[in-house]
């Protein structure tokens, strides 16, 4: 199991240092931000200057070499935009608004689907089952955006302000943009759920231990699910990536001071370092995240551990 | 030279206002016969957040707002967008190249330094970049480079605590408007803490006193209970950003914020009709237009190929075959107007100039009176930052695009962020045939600044003015004589529209929606919105 650890963890290294790289590589392409910094009636040599004082103007394989001396520190350099550290701001931005806003959707996508995959595969072709699967495909079809501008008239208009329309601090202002991030994730996994429930409970071992007299609830949860949980558990950890690409809709559209909406301004802008910084955060989240999986799929499943 | 003093008309008016006095006074207990709530927060939605505070470093649009509720300049405006005084209380010229300011007395910035004539002049050795190592302070990309744009602007002083004079090195008849609108920092404050203090939690003189900044979410104000004029009826303003239209008006009609700004046209019209909520709206000095390369090939990355757009002919006939009203009604439902002045109809040396007809037929004769046929045909490549200055734009530009090939100009357009846009504009790569969509507005008061877009080689500048209107607009910026000024200013608006350097497409009308509740709100010509004065009903 050490072993295994370890070469994933040496994976999860690699993995960060290509993406850190590809991106450095790639928002250099985008253009120069010089431009961006000085006023209309601007000469070239005003432009150049600018370029300088970034530091934009040494060879891009000396920019390069700084990078991955500083980066490793947590040093990203500063905002091109607002002169302030990069990773600073991208850690004010990420704890506590993203993390909470991820946190509550991861939890809604993958605890909620369970009892209701589980239903759907138990009482398969009855009218719960057409629900749920009819419900999860109308869920997934939907953009998120439209989705949460949706719940917005609902919750903070038609019902008279029972939830608030923008803003972020409280449980009451989560529920809306959690359940919009969460929804398509939440109603794949509930598919999923269903399908590796279907499978598992036609196995041999159910049958075993059905004939053993367990009772249903102690066949299903106790035996199926964790069987069937398996490519769950999976997809749940590639979803993060979807949760966190999926924070920068939900949060222009909610007002979530959280760090999609930086990320959001940080492109355009050509604010390099902000979005090296972001990239880093959100690869190493990404990253780790997997790494659990991995392990968590490896004590499940011994067979893993070979790969 | 001409011969000073002729003060602006609005001048002896103005000194005449500030003679009255100038006490902060409390909120009144009710504005138009209703009870009003002086302790409440006022919520203005706002679909975008600042990045720093300091105002050197630019005034656009959503920055003006947030800047303008804690600095203030020399002049102010008006309700009607009229030049009034701030902290200046009159402004004169007393020679041909002297203007003087007698300022404000008994006013202080938030945390109780005295506003004086210090003040003024560290504040214009920071706009014109000068003795920015005898302060200590860092420079700043500036929005607004005043050494260079104003270069004829030499040196300032003070006569006493209370007045400032400062010399020009040729007759400067806006002077008045470059000088006065820029907002003031202050000295002691800005010395100890530096650009970085600044831009983080400044203090100024303006009517609401910053307390609160949570970036890309929202910014709390307090009521500056000292300011020396009309101060807020509310206790506190709070600008809150929502960057999504339907989501700022959602929660308008949800009540949980009380003012909107940037509403879409269309949402315009549907909100007006919805009880409890008022929709109003202001002209604003944006214009938009095709800026086109009739530069010559030695003023750009040109490959030895003058700019295909020289010709004056050329460019009328773009500007003829766009068809206004219908974009206007259609796309903007009454939201925007023509203009065919390069001048802002709210700006001061305005003339009103005949519209640009819709006439494709006149605009085919034209093009091929500059010798376009169907062997040599127009074509326009066509840089279009998408996204960056609205939907209604992006639609205009799709709309202007296919007018444009009604009287045969193959046109092909080129999809940009905006940061490309500006690089290649920089760069002077601009192809021949090329062209940009654009909007510009003005931080300023006077026409100066839209009619100075030809006289110099900058971004937006592909059509330099020839020796004639050269010599026109610099006479406009010497004439100090009030009424022969305007009348230049008039007779070089009639010659720009004619010679039309750029296909004007539509100036904005931008609206606004308030809950009913919110009493003497009224959405300015200027970049900034306003809160003074404003109330909430009880």
């Amino acid at each position: 199991m050490r072993a295994y650890l370890l070469r994933r963890l040496l994976h999860a290294v690699f993995v960060v240092w290509g993406v850190v790289t590809v991106v450095f590589f790639l928002v250099r392409l985008t253009g120069d931000p010089a431009a961006l910094l000085v006023d209309a009636t601007a000469t070239r040599e005003e432009v150049a200057r600018a370029r300088h004082a970034l530091g934009l103007d040494r060879p891009l394989l000396v920019q390069y070499g700084d990078f991955l001396r500083s980066a490793p520190r947590g040093d990203f350099g500063l905002s091109i935009r607002e002169r302030r550290p990069a990773m600073r701001m991208v850690l004010e931005h990420f704890w506590p608004a993203t993390a909470q806003l991820a946190l509550a959707a991861i939890l809604l996508a993958v605890v909620v689907p369970v009892p209701l995959g589980v239903v759907a595969a138990t009482h398969r072709n009855g009218w719960l089952d057409h629900l749920s699967r009819l419900g999860s495909l109308f869920v997934q079809s939907m953009p998120s955006f439209w989705l949460g501008l949706m719940l917005i008239l609902l919750f903070a208009v038609a019902l008279g302000g029972l939830l608030p329309a923008y803003g972020s601090g409280t449980l009451r202002h989560l529920i809306l943009p959690a359940l919009t991030l969460a929804a398509a994730p939440l109603a794949q996994n509930v598919r999923l759920i269903r399908a590796g429930m279907l499978e598992v409970l036609q196995d041999d071992y159910v049958r075993t231990a059905r004939a053993k007299g367990l009772s249903e609830r102690g066949v299903v949860y106790r035996h199926a699910l964790r069987n069937a949980a398996v490519p769950f558990l999976t997809v749940s950890g590639l979803s993060l990536g979807f949760m966190l690409s999926g924070t920068i809709v939900i949060e222009t559209v909610f007002s979530w001071p959280g760090l999609g909406r930086l990320i959001v301004q940080a492109v355009p802008g050509r604010d390099f370092p902000v979005i090296q910084a972001a990239v880093f955060l959100f690869g190493v989240l990404f990253v780790a995240v997997n790494l659990v999986v991995d392990v968590l799929h490896g004590l499940l499943d011994p067979r893993a551990r070979v790969l | 030279m001409t011969r000073l003093p002729r003060i602006l008309p609005w001048t002896a008016l103005m000194t005449l206002a500030v003679l009255l006095p100038a006490a902060a006074a409390a909120p009144p207990a009710s504005v138009d016969g209703s009870p009003i709530d002086p302790d409440a927060e006022l919520v203005v939605a706002l679909p975008d957040d600042t990045t720093n505070l300091d105002p050197r470093i630019g005034m656009g649009s959503i920055r003006s707002t947030y800047i303008r509720q804690v600095f203030e300049s020399l002049v102010d405006v008006d309700r009607d967008g009229k030049p009034a005084p701030g902290l200046a209380r009159s402004w004169k010229p007393v020679n041909d190249l002297t203007w003087e300011f007698a300022l404000r007395r008994g006013v202080s910035f938030h945390d109780g330094e005295p506003f004086n004539a210090d003040t003024v002049l560290f504040n214009l050795d920071r706009m014109f970049r000068r003795n920015l190592e005898r302060w200590g302070v860092k420079d700043v990309a500036a929005g607004t480079a005043f050494d260079k744009v104003y270069p004829f602007v030499t040196r300032w002083e003070k006569v006493d605590d209370f007045t400032v004079r400062v010399h020009t090195s040729e007759p400067a008849a806006n002077l008045w408007d470059v000088i006065g609108r820029e907002p003031l920092v202050p000295r002691a404050w800005t010395i100890k803490n530096g650009v970085e203090g600044l831009n983080e939690k400044p203090v100024g003189t303006g009517p609401w006193k910053l307390v609160e900044w949570k970036r890309k979410d929202h910014m709390t104000f307090e009521r500056h209970d000292g300011y020396w004029g009309t101060t807020g009826f509310t206790r506190r303003l709070r600008l809150q950003v929502i960057p999504e239209a339907a989501a700022r008006i959602a929660a308008l009609r949800a009540g949980q914020v009380h003012v909107v700004d940037a509403v879409p046209p269309l949402d315009a019209e549907v909100l007006g009709r919805t009880s409890g909520i008022r929709v109003v709206s202001a002209v604003q000095k944006l214009g938009c237009r095709l800026y086109l390369n009739g530069r010559g090939k030695d003023a750009y990355e040109s490959g030895g190929r003058d700019g295909a757009f020289g010709d004056a002919r050329v460019r009328m006939a773009l500007n003829l075959a766009v068809n206004r009203e219908a974009i206007i009604a259609k796309i903007f439902h009454g939201l925007a107007l023509a203009n065919a002045s390069p001048v802002a109809t709210v700006a001061y040396g305005y003339a009103a100039q005949p519209p640009y007809a819709f006439d494709p037929a006149r605009a085919r004769a034209l093009l091929a009176e500059a010798g376009v046929t169907a062997a040599r045909p127009l074509t326009l490549q066509l840089l279009l930052p998408a996204k960056h200055y609205g939907q209604a734009f992006d639609e205009t530009v799709a709309a202007v695009v296919e007018m444009l090939k009604g009287v045969g100009v193959q046109v092909t357009v080129q999809t940009v962020d905006f940061g490309t846009l500006l690089q290649t504009l920089t760069k002077g790569t601009l192809p021949p045939n090329g062209g940009f969509a654009a909007c510009r507005t003005s931080n300023n008061l006077d026409a100066d600044d839209f009619v100075r877009d030809w006289a110099s080689t900058t971004l937006v500048n592909w059509t330099p003015y020839p020796p004639e209107l050269l010599g026109l607009y610099q006479a406009t910026r010497r004439q100090v004589d009030p009424s022969k000024r305007l009348a230049a200013l008039a007779e070089l608006q009639q010659k720009v529209r004619e010679w039309a350097p750029v296909v004007s497409l539509y100036q904005e009308k931008k609206a606004y929606a308030h809950a009913a509740r919110v009493l003497q709100f009224v959405p300015t010509q200027e970049l900034n919105m306003d809160f003074r004065g404003v109330a909430l009903r009880r």
